[in-house]
């Protein structure tokens, strides 16, 4: 938040500048006053959705609402728990496992528990709903953010954390100046990513059905779900339609200027200062000509100065200073309190939980195994499937990095659109050429997770030092011997990391993947996620709780098991330098 | 296949990198043969494309203009029979030593292509070490992993991309002895080699033939045989003769004796047309305005040898001549011939205070033409603020063989030393510097203790 003097190109105000100020200020507030109006709306079970094309921009705007709603709660979250482990060594212990696990388990499975209880505590309005979409979207968002930031925490380096001692820091101001820039750069990237996520979970949770219960809020996800039970094709595509302008648009107007933005946080301080990619920072200059624009950052940079001014001198009162005394008694008690809230939360959740799956009998256990089976079976063959045609893919876009640019926009389009809103069109096309949902299942969980996959070995592979590739040729490795011997093991990092993110999507794709509705009908498999689904439906929390909880504890085995493994030795043999 | 052909050969290769309005040519017209039984260095100031010019050479890097031969036939793709040690050793981690070696033999049968890793191993002294990892080793453990993998497939010719220059001073001088015993050797086949370096007593050392490159762009400026015999002995005085020789030729092609203080100085005149010039700013060196100012402080009241200089800095020769035209540009230094005298200028400057040296050097500067140019270009613009497109479009047409990057660099960093320009690398644009009254700075990012 450098004082920045505003240079003579800005200072020349432009109306247009103005008026879209203006402009995006107000539609924000009218979309706040009309997403209020809806949440006050008494709650509807299957609210009705108008499927004409008119109100799609009205439902897309409910959607960008949650999704963002979401996002400012996963930052919130991110930047607390993160901190929290940081500088709480007993708390890291028990929070760095618990988001590895919670980022792994198919969040998807907690839905109608989530749902039931809030719209009990809100039995009146479509608070709950909306509150349990959001957290579902959160859910969704939250954990790579948390352990980027977390990472970036451990990152700052110790000089920085020495100045801000020496200056006296107190937390806040230590945040605001030291950490937070730090992290920028990575937390935009992995917001980028998130948010992306999001809209998967945002198409599922909109439009929801526990039991007899049809859970409707209007947005986009829900538009989607009634065209495709309706089967009206004509508003399925404009559903689709809408979906991609939002993903593109919010691309565009936001996370390209901030990616732009946060790059003056970039360590190595000669990196892109003579760049000139201007094109994408039209829309920012823009913006920078608005004169309302510029008074607002004054009253933010009044506002900030006076949160983060100094009150008094650095280190003055030598016998006060925060950083040679034990933490104060209170805090300490609060830690313990906080740490002791969560190990009984934990517990109770145990119990409750044992005490419900105990009603399951053999016959319920027996299904889980085989649908268990089959589902592990898919999941490894949809990520079998994405690695044959992603890696191939994937190398060749990061050793030609001018092809990887151009096609960098469609990839990252195709890997932010919710898959689950062309599940029926797949199934159509599986139908077409006679397969049946038992195997059409696995291209379904293929459309979400492939592109995890391809993005890391991309990534992976325009790494590979300029020297390594050089001698490569050189020595004229070809055929085999280039992937075995060289190009696997190079891009063996960004792989591993490619599956476990895949992977992970992959369980959570099950529950929608072997369960879809499909016009009127409705298609389902065996399967550990189609009977998750099931149970959902059907209102039966004991099947519900077993499903997912065998789910979970699978996943956190592989990961365990297979996955921290490969990820540990591929780290350890081959990275470059 | 005739045997008289070289192994090697260019014929007006130029290369360029970059595409559309943002191209650097790196080579320009250059031709070169490697015949069997050459040891060419290629040396040079850095920037001058010696490395582009080996992986030219080698075929892996295909020129934008120009032909290659091997063996007379034009080449396509990688030349057969090279090997190749790189600077940063291009190591592969996951294989161990041993594994890294076998790569380049593995497709000969298994009992010819063990005897050959063995002997190569213990060779270049690695046999103990087979079984570790690229990262369990040291630096010139590595580059002996690199010298032995290159040598493993007996290779027609083998190339040196400054092998030795990531390594520490007393380990490349123990890898370069080897080397330059395995040369002595008489039964050791391989007899062809080409080393990119930027130290002139390693080309001397090691090769027959030694290429002075030039840069911007780079050229051949000339070719110097060393017909020395090998064992070489560094302290016998034709060793120092070769040597002085060199340093004679690299310090007259990188710093010329031209008049540059006279009336016209600063100034290239390129035709337009039949009958228009355009007068073309001689460039600014790049380096940084501070460094200058550093140098000077350095330099002793008499006279000093250019090498001398780089060897106190312990810097490559070519930023030291960098260094030195720019001093030589602000009138700061005089370099007759290899020697470096302080001017008149250059001691007040040293003298001044910090806000008098800006002073000084910012008149020296705003003389210079690319800034007349500059501040010209500022003052035509509407708002008299300069877009950086329009900079770097400006400096490409009016210096179409420069790296525009580079010239711009430069400029916006003696602009902003020198208090001429203050650049806005948020928007990219740049306008002249006001001298504002005492700044009063408000903003959270200013500590008020």
């Amino acid at each position: 938040m450098a004082r920045h003097e505003p240079s003579p190109e800005i200072r020349r105000s432009s109306v247009w500048s103005d008026l879209l100020v203006i402009g995006l200020f107000a539609a924000v507030l009218l979309g706040a006053l009309n997403v209020e109006e809806e949440w006050q709306a008494p709650l509807k079970t299957s609210a009705p959705i108008d499927l004409s094309p008119s109100v799609l921009p009205l439902y897309a705007l409910y959607s960008l609402a949650r999704s963002w709603l979401a996002y400012g709660l996963s930052l919130v979250f991110t930047i607390l728990i993160a901190s929290w482990a940081f500088y709480d060594l007993r708390a890291r212990r028990l929070i760095l496992p618990a988001l590895d696990v919670l980022q792994s388990i198919p969040v998807l499975g907690f839905l109608p528990g989530l749902v039931l209880a809030l719209v009990g505590i809100f039995p009146h309005s479509n608070i709950g709903l909306e509150i349990a979409c959001i957290v579902m979207i959160f859910t969704g968002q939250v954990w790579n953010m948390a352990f980027s930031y977390y990472d970036s925490l451990q990152g700052v380096p110790a000089e920085h954390r020495n100045l801000a001692r020496l200056y006296d820091f107190t937390g806040w101001q230590r945040f605001w100046r030291v950490e937070l820039p730090f992290a920028t750069q990575s937390l935009v990237y992995n917001s980028m990513v998130s948010m992306a996520g999001g809209w998967f979970f945002l198409s599922i949770t909109e439009a929801f059905q526990l039991g007899d219960q049809d859970f409707r809020l209007p947005g986009i996800g829900s538009y989607m779900s009634v065209a495709i039970a309706q089967g009206n094709v004509s508003a399925q595509i404009y559903g689709v339609i809408a979906m991609g302008v939002i993903i593109v648009s919010v691309d565009r107007l936001v996370w390209w200027p901030l990616v732009r933005w946060s790059k003056k946080f970039n360590l190595d301080d000669f990196a892109g200062s003579a760049s000139s990619d201007s094109g994408s920072g039209r829309f920012a200059l823009w913006l920078a000509r608005s004169t309302a624009l510029r008074r607002l950052t004054l009253v933010w940079e009044k506002t900030s100065d006076t949160l983060l001014r100094r009150r008094h001198a650095p280190h003055a009162g030598k016998e006060q200073a925060a950083s040679s005394r034990p933490r104060p008694a209170f805090g300490r008690w609060l830690a313990n309190l906080a740490f002791v809230a969560l190990l009984a939360l934990g517990a109770y959740a145990v119990v409750r939980l044992g005490l419900l799956i105990a009603k399951l009998n053999l016959t319920d256990w027996r299904e889980i195994a085989a649908g268990t089976g089959y589902t592990t079976l898919r999941v490894f063959a949809a990520l079998a499937f994405s690695v044959l045609w992603a890696v191939p893919v994937g190398v060749w876009l990061g050793l030609n990095p001018a092809y990887s640019r151009r096609l960098q926009p469609f990839i990252q389009f195709a890997a932010s659109f919710p898959a689950p809103m062309i599940y029926p069109w797949i199934l159509t096309l599986v139908g077409l050429i006679g397969g049946t949902l038992g195997w059409g299942a696995v291209p379904l969980i293929v459309l979400g997770t492939q592109w995890y996959v391809l993005f890391n070995v991309v990534s992976a592979a325009s790494s590979i030092p300029n020297d390594v590739r050089s001698c490569a040729a050189i020595m004229g490795l070809s055929g085999v011997r280039r992937w075995t011997r060289y190009l696997l093991p190079a891009i063996a990092p960004g792989l591993v990391t490619g599956c476990i993110t895949a992977a992970g999507g992959a369980w959570n794709a099950t529950i929608v993947a072997e369960y879809v509705r499909s016009g009127t009908s409705l298609v389902q498999t065996t399967g550990l996620g189609s009977y998750i689904s099931r149970a959902t439906n059907a209102g039966d929390y004991p099947q519900l709780a077993a499903g997912v909880i065998v789910m979970a504890v699978l996943v956190v085995l592989i990961n365990r098991l297979v996955w921290k493994k490969l990820q540990s030795l591929a780290n350890e043999r081959c990275r470059f330098g | 296949m005739s045997a008289s052909a070289p192994i090697l050969s260019l014929r007006h290769v130029s290369h360029e990198y970059g595409s559309g309005t943002h191209r650097d040519l790196v080579l320009s017209d250059v031709s070169l043969d490697v015949s069997a039984n050459d040891v060419v260095a290629l040396l040079g100031p850095s920037g001058c494309g010696k490395s582009t010019l080996m992986r030219v050479l080698t075929g892996l890097i295909t020129p934008s203009k120009g032909e290659v031969f091997h063996h007379g036939r034009a080449l396509h793709g990688i030349a057969a029979g090279v090997a190749m040690v790189f600077q940063n050793f291009a190591l592969f981690p996951w294989l161990t030593v041993r594994g890294n070696v076998l790569l380049a033999v593995e497709h000969l049968p298994p009992a010819e292509r063990d005897a050959k890793v063995e002997r190569i191993l213990a060779t270049v002294g690695l046999d103990v070490y087979e079984n570790n990892y690229p990262r369990e080793l040291s630096g010139g453990m590595k580059q002996r992993v690199g010298i032995a993998r290159a040598l493993v497939a007996s290779p027609e010719v083998l190339c040196l991309d400054e092998p030795f220059s990531a390594l520490d001073v007393l380990t490349a001088e123990t890898l370069r002895n080897e080397l330059a015993r395995l040369l002595a050797d008489k039964t050791n086949p391989l007899r062809t080699m080409i080393l990119v370096t930027h130290n002139i007593d390693e080309a001397v050392e090691l090769a027959t033939r030694i290429v002075v490159l030039a840069a911007n762009p780079g050229r051949v400026d000339q070719i110097v045989a060393n017909p020395l015999p090998y064992p070489r002995d560094p302290k016998s005085p034709a060793f120092a003769a070769a040597v002085e020789n060199l340093h004679c030729i690299l310090t007259h092609t990188t710093l010329p004796d031209a008049p540059v203080n006279g009336p016209d100085a600063g100034k290239v005149s390129f035709p337009v047309d039949e009958t228009h010039h355009r007068i073309a700013p001689v460039i600014i060196p790049a380096v940084n305005a501070g460094e200058v100012l550093g140098l000077l402080a350095l330099l002793p009241t008499e006279a000093i040898d250019i090498f001398d200089i780089a060897e106190r800095l312990g810097r490559d020769f070519g930023s030291v001549v960098n260094l030195l035209k720019a001093s030589e540009l602000l009138e700061l230094v005089r370099t007759p011939g290899q020697d470096v005298f302080i001017t008149d200028f250059g001691r007040q400057v040293l003298a001044a205070s910090t806000l008098d040296q800006k002073k000084l050097l910012r008149e020296k500067i705003l003389k210079l033409k690319i800034f007349e140019l500059l501040v010209r270009l500022i003052n035509v613009q509407e708002d008299k603020v300069l877009a950086d497109d329009t900079l770097l479009a400006e400096l490409q047409a009016l210096l179409p063989h420069e790296k525009p990057r580079v010239i711009f660099r430069t400029l916006v960093n003696w602009g902003r030393f020198a208090e001429i320009i203050q650049h806005d690398q948020r928007r990219h644009q740049m306008r002249l510097y006001e001298r504002k009254g005492p700044r009063v700075l408000t903003g959270p990012g200013a500590g008020k203790a």
